[in-house]
């Protein structure tokens, strides 16, 4: 019996080494442990015709050899499994390096990207946006605004007429003025931006006959030039960073006095002077000044009381076109490019 | 306007360089543009403002840089030797209309025509007017120094020696000095003569009395007009002059005088001839002069810093103004070239510009009140971002379009009257077309084939009350073309109406409103413009509001577009997603659903909503959700019939459904269904 034993234990380490797969260890466990026709099974049975002594110790090493064999099979199985894993993992191998599945993905207009950072900025300084008609009538657009019939600043704004009703389509959001005080909510305090389209009949590379303007406006007790000047310095430095000067100067519009162009340093050549800037080193990047008595007076003619009374309060005003914004901030030199909807042009805007 | 730094120096002494006398004179409001040359041959290149026609002269620019350097501006050199008779005696002028020419002045002078002197020429020629003869380039030359427009007549050429200042007769005939033959018509002023016209008042002189190699004696008229009646006149007859351009914006009412007498002097300074005794002044309608009140308050107030009172009454008496002894308003008298300034605000900005804009420190104003966006704004932005990451490009198309109108029931169409051309005469009714169509064929020229475009914008002429409400109105235009969005590992799919109308299904979702109704095209007004069976109109919003719709092409648009392919368009009025209600939340489930199938064969024409209808009203209340999870149309499915799979779930929020409950609904609903003529597959 011991050497039975012996001359087994030996086999079954031999054949276990052999066995290559799942199935193979299955046969060699049911060889030795099967319950019917297992080899250590049987001489289990065996063990039954052998005397008192003889049977103990040979018991004792048919357990021991079946303990080996069960370790041995489960550790086979342990390591056979693990095995068809790694090969599991290495057939589902990818092409990490072809593109990925992407969500459609589109782009706002530069234009409107541009144009919504200028109302963030002005939102957080507390202004409410006003959204003004784009088909305007004379009273609107220039009357109200110091600009009377046959004056000569009309002659600066070349203007769509529509062929019926007396109607125009406006020339600048400064219309936004005077529709903002005639329906002011709480007069006469003001603190608006007007963003919108406008028109004018001019067709070159640095004219569209349709392009974009904000227009903005601040009225109250004790507004002043000095109040133009921060709000505009703010408004500036955030959108084109505080690195860049700005700077002041006398203008003319009809609806303003004192007006004032504000000059930007050249974002290209850092004021140095280049051809972007016309070897200024300046930007002209926006007009405005402090609102015109006869721009309220006007208004309170409409109004048919004084609600802004030009010895009480006083304003700023001031515009600025998106387009210009855009082509300084992505050194764009011609501005039909916005309106031509070429998207080799659009798709260079992550949106 | 050119300005030559030595002609500047015959009036104002200064010792800044050129390029610092150019930022210093940006600075007050004389945006110098460009510089010719260097030192005393450098010409300044000043874009003046329209209000400042008193610099548009170098003796005004001079007054500017006095202002500017504290310097003292010397007067212009007008003392004259009068000799011969009386010009009154050789020359007659009547002013018969006042309100076109409130003064009117002349000269008679004994001239030797020739060519000017060099240095004569060579101002000129620096600021780019040719010299022809030594009488008309000094006219030019008092023109540019200091600013009124003259005409020289050649005496002997004009009839009787005599002119009326009059408004042209209706049909009169007059050749000009540019050679051109004008009739005139309208309110036209002209200087006349005993018969016929001589020139157009303050526009232009004629042809037929101009001086010339044989003229002896010159009449030379300075005048003031009416400045409305010369911007009227110049804009009627197209013809825009140095001399039109100064006196429709307002010239000196006191220089013609002065500049009769500055080109006497001239004249005789260079050996060209001498002046006859007397001015001949017809002043028929005076100017009246204009005082205004300054209160130096009130320079505080609008600059927000004050300004050192002895600064500022040196700045207004340096530029010509009078002003009044110190107190609480100054009365300023306004000089008569600056008829730019009625008003103390007038005189506030002056100081302001040559104090300086950059000395005022900048103050931001407190904000009072909380603003932020309007919910129709927070929508706009939110439709465009939704859009955009949906894989659209926003493009932005022109307001005007050809006279092609866009398709569905036409509103009136807003025409210009004075547009750029036959292709921008319209205003666009619709973004989709040919906005959305017109940006699609860019791109396909351009090789382009999948094409996703929206914009949001206004459209016109829809049928708004005048002139209270603006008729105009939001709209957004989808557009999609060639094939959906794909990946190399699947194979591509043309776009189709699904694909758009899910872009309308997905905004309704994130808005948060009901899910539009899609309904057939209705009415005569889409034939040939979309596709009959492959487009949807959405039911409208509130009656009366204009037609949204969302669809293929239609082939026969398609061909006269001349594209390849039919695009899918929609356009919808952004109103349809104003934020919903606000969202109350529904406690979640705490019993499990139970799901079931149903596959429902039916005639191809029928509508999946109709059976998920008839599911919906057989159903009971169990029933939680319905929707079709597929569509199939091939064997065994008979032709002419569709076989569409339902899924259903059902469940109760306040116990687990027992497979009875659901299997009697599920029978209901088989029924039903059954009882309409369908069949049910698999049951
Ligand atoms: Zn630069």
């Amino acid at each position: 019996m011991k050497d039975q034993v012996r001359a087994l234990r030996e086999d079954f380490d031999r054949e276990l080494k052999a066995a290559g797969d799942a199935s193979a260890l299955q046969a060699l466990r049911d060889r030795y442990l099967g319950r019917k026709a297992g080899a250590i099974t049987a001489l289990m049975k065996a063990l039954g015709a052998l005397g008192p002594a003889e049977r103990r110790v040979a018991g004792q090493e048919l357990n021991e050899l079946k303990t080996h064999v069960e370790s041995g099979l489960d550790a086979a199985r342990d390591r056979a499994a693990s095995d068809s894993t790694a090969q599991r993992l290495a057939r589902e191998r990818l092409d990490i390096t072809l593109p990925g599945r992407r969500p459609p993905h589109g782009r706002r207009h530069p234009l409107t990207a541009a144009r919504e950072d200028l109302e963030d900025i002005f939102l957080a300084m507390g202004y409410e946006i006003f959204d003004g008609p784009e088909v305007e009538d004379d009273y609107h657009c220039f009357e109200a605004l110091n600009m009377p019939a046959d004056h000569p600043a009309r002659d600066m704004q070349d203007t769509f007429y529509l062929a019926e009703g007396g109607l125009l389509l406006r020339t600048h959001t400064s219309t936004g003025q005077i529709r903002y005080m005639l329906s002011n909510p709480h007069p006469p305090d003001v603190r608006i931006i007007c963003p919108g389209k406008v028109y004018r009949r001019d067709d070159d590379i640095t004219h569209s006959p349709m392009f974009q303007q904000i227009e903005g406006l601040v009225v109250g007790k004790g507004i002043t030039l000095g109040d133009l000047k921060g709000t505009i310095e703010a408004f500036l430095h955030a959108l084109f960073g505080a690195q860049f000067p700005v700077r002041f100067r006398p203008s003319y519009f009809p609806y303003t006095e004192p007006s004032v162009e504000v000059d930007l340093g050249c974002v290209v050549c850092g004021g140095k002077g280049c051809r972007v800037c016309k070897q200024t080193g300046w930007l002209e990047i926006m007009g405005s000044g402090m609102v015109h008595p006869a721009v309220f007076e006007a208004v309170n003619a409409r109004l048919g009381r004084v609600v802004y009374d030009p010895e009480e309060v006083t304003g700023f005003a001031f515009g600025l076109g998106i387009e210009r914004v855009a082509m300084v901030r992505h050194g764009i030199d011609n501005i039909r490019l916005f309106y031509e909807n070429d998207l080799r042009f659009l798709e260079q805007f992550p949106g | 306007m050119k300005v030559p730094i030595g002609w500047l120096r015959e009036f104002v002494d200064f010792t800044a360089e050129v390029p610092r006398l150019a930022d210093d004179l940006t600075l007050a409001g004389l945006a110098v543009d460009g510089i010719e040359g260097k030192g005393d041959d450098a010409v300044l290149d000043l874009d003046v403002t329209t209000n400042r026609v008193d610099c548009m002269n170098v003796y005004g620019v001079a007054r500017e840089v006095s202002v500017l350097y504290g310097s003292a501006l010397r007067p212009l050199p007008v003392d004259i030797r009068e000799e011969g008779p009386p010009a009154s005696g050789a020359w007659t002028i009547d002013v018969e209309a006042p309100e076109l020419c409130p003064r009117f002045c002349g000269r008679v002078l004994d001239v030797r025509v020739g060519p000017s002197p060099a240095w004569l020429r060579g101002r000129l020629e620096q600021v780019g007017v040719r010299p022809i003869d030594n009488v008309v380039d000094l006219t030019n030359y008092v023109m540019i120094e200091m600013g009124q427009p003259m005409h020289a007549f050649d005496l002997a050429r004009m009839p009787e020696a005599r002119i009326v200042v009059r408004w042209a007769r209706p049909g009169e005939k007059l050749l000009t000095l540019d050679g051109q033959e004008r009739t005139l018509q309208g309110r036209i002023g002209v200087i006349g003569a005993a018969r016929g016209a001589l020139g157009l008042a303050g526009v232009m002189g004629g042809a037929s009395s101009e001086v010339s190699d044989s003229t002896r004696t010159v009449a030379l008229e300075a005048a003031y007009w009416d400045p409305p009646s010369i911007r009227r006149a110049a804009k009627a007859l197209g013809l825009h002059t140095e001399a039109s351009h100064r006196f429709e914006r307002g010239a000196d009412p006191e220089a013609p005088p002065v500049a009769l007498a500055r080109l006497a002097h001239l004249l005789a300074k260079i050996g060209a001839g001498t002046a006859r005794p007397g001015l001949i002044d017809r002043y028929v309608a005076p100017r009246p002069r204009t005082r205004v009140s300054l209160r130096p308050g009130r320079i505080t107030s609008v600059l927000g810093a004050p300004v050192a009172v002895s600064e500022s009454r040196r700045i207004l008496s340096g530029l010509g103004f009078a002003v009044g002894e110190p107190s609480e308003a100054w009365t300023v008298d306004v000089p008569t070239w600056r008829g730019d300034v009625t008003r103390e605000i007038d005189l506030v900005e002056e100081i302001a510009r040559h104090h300086g804009l950059g000395r005022i420190p900048s103050t931001i104003p407190p904000s009072a009140r909380v603003e932020g966006l309007r919910p129709t704004q927070r929508r706009d932005r939110k439709v465009r971002e939704l859009l955009a990451g949906a894989g659209l490009i926003e493009v932005i198309t022109y307001s005007f379009v050809s006279v092609d109108g866009g398709p569905g029931p036409a509103p009136p169409l807003l025409r210009l009257a004075n547009p750029l051309s036959a292709e921008q005469a319209v205003l666009r009714p619709s973004t989709v077309f040919p906005g959305l169509l017109s940006a699609l064929r860019t791109n396909l020229r351009q090789g382009r084939h999948d094409v996703r475009l929206f914009e949001l914008g206004r459209v016109f002429g829809l049928d708004r009350a005048f002139p209270e409400a603006a008729p105009e109105e939001l709209r957004l235009g989808l557009l999609l073309a060639g094939r959906a969005p794909g990946h190399w590992s699947a194979a591509a799919r043309a776009v189709d109406f699904y694909d758009v109308k899910g872009l309308v299904e997905l905004l309704a979702i994130r808005f948060g409103v009901p899910r539009p109704d899609f309904q057939p095209l209705a009415g005569p007004s889409w034939d040939a413009v979309l596709h009959p069976n492959q487009s949807a109109q959405l039911a409208p919003l509130r009656p009366g509001r204009p037609t949204e719709y969302v669809g293929l092409l239609h082939p026969d648009l398609v061909a006269r577009l001349e594209l390849k392919e039919a695009p899918l368009v929609a356009e919808l009025d952004p109103a349809r997603f104003d934020l919903g209600a606000s969202i109350r939340v529904r406690a979640l489930d705490r019993f499990p659903a139970v799901e079931r199938d149903v596959a429902v064969v039916v005639e191809a024409a029928v509508p999946a909503e109709d059976v998920l209808a008839e599911i919906r009203r057989a159903a009971g209340p169990l029933l939680r959700e319905v929707q079709v999870v597929d569509k199939y149309d091939r064997p065994p499915v008979p032709a002419g019939r569709v076989s569409l799979t339902v899924a259903l779930a059902y469940q109760d929020p306040a116990r687990t459904l027992t497979g009875d409950e659901v299997q009697s609904s599920v029978d209901a609903i088989v029924a039903a269904l059954r009882a309409r003529g369908w069949d049910i597959r698999g049951e």
